[in-house]
């Protein structure tokens, strides 16, 4: 499943008056069907705010996502969950899983949350695990895994329920260089693969030239950089 | 299931919540069998009474102590009740002597051989007219009296002493908080009066059996049904609504201490909540998995908590002076079912919880 991303003038104001706090501002871009896309940008720049709204975590306060020919910026919290559910696989900024479960129970549990067919989890959780290197560690509690090992376990429990729009918060931000490069590649190689969507949000330049595209947020206004400006990592 | 898999992985944790489950369920259990050892104390032989409604004086307001029938009056109640049967029943509280010499009290019955009043004998023999010096003993009787069939037993009559032989062993239980002594109606009569004859009272109750008779009256007699007649003894109703507040105590903290728990490690899992909901967990689904974990942990304790109760019934009941504590399946059911429903109730506080958790908060969140 591939999805068409399309923003229109979105904007998100926090507060009232002269408080307002207008974090994004007027921001439309289009996406093309298996994109790795990145939004880079100082903290305070509105980018994960931008990805919350597109992830349906956040309503926009104007403004428009069109997922699919569907606009998504008006749905209640249950129709936001139902849709993070059904069409987004999030990586978050410290990996985020459930420190009491192994890896493979991390995966299941997307499953569960869905209601899919067991046998059929427990095969694509094992395929998902062999394809990330993490054949070995399947078994292991999160907390005995490495940092870079739990980034990669958050990678493939975001493509588990092959959603068609994987949204990355910050993913090395809890690692070194050289190992959130690695994180990076095998994220956009998976995601590319798969024919999805991927929109990843860093502050790390270096990452964000390893995407096909780079949108830059500043002062919650968007530009885009052209990739040849960026310097090859 | 998630909520399952979260109990194998802390063990720990969960069983020190299932340790205060068991503690409070015990607690719990433990009133609950003293409620009904109390109320077993107060009248279990009128329970058993073979009699759907009892006929007393109507100047005696209910009280079995108060309540006194002429001869006259026995013969009278039984006609116009329209009773199928009726058996009038003598009842005095007399002093005796247990075996170490100590003087306790008694609850002495009179009855007619062969009237639906004469208890069932499970040992011995019963007592025939001839037997004005034989007694029947309950069975709590001879264990607190430390006494056998076949015993003779001091009872303190008025200024003298009169020596009964027990003949036979009964399991009426108790009568008006005291162990139960069945005797012929015309010894009660010398017990309670000093002489028997016609001119005496002949009884303090009569019991009737048949259909529709509580609430029938006469001149001079009121019948009552066995439950309303058990509820006017002297001290049941305020010892009933004591036993039924500490019960209602015992569920609401119960509920409240389980509850409270699991919110706190509701409030220690915002962090996590709020990933499962960002990944498309709707609130009921990690609700489930909190409440299948109230649930699973409170089966644990209550489960636990059961037969420690029984034990400490079975160790209570066999100290000399026994706690009047008692437990009917029935009890252990009904109880165990409350008090996992009170902690599935206490669940609702981290549902709450569960559904205010904004699932944003997984971005940006740092571990």
């Amino acid at each position: 499943m591939t999805v068409k991303l399309e923003v229109r003038d979105l904007s998100k104001t926090y507060g009232e008056g002269e408080r307002a706090v207008h974090a994004v501002k007027h921001v439309s871009f289009k996406t093309d069907p298996g994109q790795f896309v990145a939004v880079v940008g100082p903290s305070g720049s509105g980018k994960t705010t931008l990805l919350a709204m597109i992830g349906g975590l956040l309503t926009p306060t104007t403004g428009s996502i069109v997922v699919n020919g569907r606009d998504i910026a008006g749905l209640s919290r249950g129709e936001q969950a139902a849709y993070r559910r059904e069409t987004i696989g999030y990586v978050f900024q410290a990996n985020n899983l459930l420190p009491f479960l192994t890896a493979r129970e991390n995966l299941l549990v997307m499953a569960q949350i869905t209601g899919a067919n067991r046998k059929a989890a427990r095969e694509r959780a094992g395929q998902l695990l062999d394809e990330l290197g993490l054949q070995e560690r399947a078994n292991a509690v999160s907390t005995e895994l490495s940092g870079g090992e739990r980034q990669r376990v958050a990678i493939a429990r975001a493509l588990m329920n092959d959603p068609g729009l994987v949204l990355v918060d910050e993913p090395t931000a809890s690692l070194d260089s050289a190992r959130g490069r690695q994180v990076v590649e095998s994220l956009i190689r998976e995601v590319k693969t798969r024919g999805k969507l991927g929109l990843m949000v860093t502050h790390d330049m270096a990452m964000a030239a390893l995407a096909d595209r780079i949108l830059s947020m500043h002062d919650g206004l968007m530009t885009e950089i052209a990739k040849s400006e960026t310097v090859p990592a | 299931m998630i909520g399952l898999l979260e109990i194998r992985r802390r063990k720990l944790q969960f069983a020190l919540i299932a340790l205060i489950v068991t503690l409070i369920s015990y607690l719990v259990l433990m009133i609950n069998g003293l409620g009904v050892g109390l109320n077993e104390q107060a009248g279990s032989a009128l329970k058993s009474f073979d009699a759907n409604a009892i006929a007393y004086s109507d100047r005696a307001g209910l009280s079995v102590i108060r309540s006194e029938l002429s001869a006259e009056l026995v013969q009278r109640i039984g006609t116009e009740s329209g009773s199928t049967a009726s058996a009038p029943l003598g009842y005095v509280a007399a002093n005796y002597e247990k075996a170490d010499g100590s003087i306790k009290s008694a609850a002495f019955l009179g009855f007619d051989p062969g009237t639906i009043a004469e208890p069932k004998v499970v040992e011995g023999r019963t007592l025939t007219s001839e037997d004005g010096d034989a007694v029947l003993a309950d069975r709590s009787f001879l264990r607190y009296a430390d006494l056998k069939v076949g015993d003779t037993v001091t009872v303190s009559v008025r200024l003298s002493e009169r020596q009964f032989r027990i003949v036979g062993a009964i399991d009426e239980g108790s009568f008006f908080f005291q162990p139960s002594v069945y005797l012929l109606r015309s010894s009660w009569q010398e017990l309670k009066y000093g002489e028997s004859g016609a001119d005496q009272p002949a009884a303090s109750v009569v019991l009737l059996k048949g259909p529709r008779l509580a609430g029938k009256s006469g001149q001079g007699w009121e019948a009552v049904s066995k439950t309303t007649a058990f509820a006017n003894i002297e001290g049941v109703s305020g010892q009933q609504s004591t036993v039924q507040a500490l019960q209602v105590f015992g569920y609401l903290i119960g509920g409240l201490v389980i509850g409270v728990f699991f919110y706190v490690l509701t409030l220690q899992k915002t962090g996590q909540i709020g990933v499962l909901k960002a990944v498309g967990a709707s609130s009921f689904f990690v609700f489930r998995q909190v409440l299948i974990q109230v649930l699973g942990i409170s089966t644990i304790g209550v489960a636990i908590a059961v037969p420690l109760a029984w034990l400490t019934n079975n160790a209570l009941q066999r100290v000399p002076n026994p706690v009047p504590i008692a437990f009917t399946a029935n009890t252990f059911l009904t109880t165990s079912l409350l008090l996992v429903l009170m902690a599935a109730v206490g669940a609702a506080f981290s549902g709450r919880q569960v559904a205010k958790v904004d699932p944003i908060i997984a971005l940006g969140q740092q571990q």
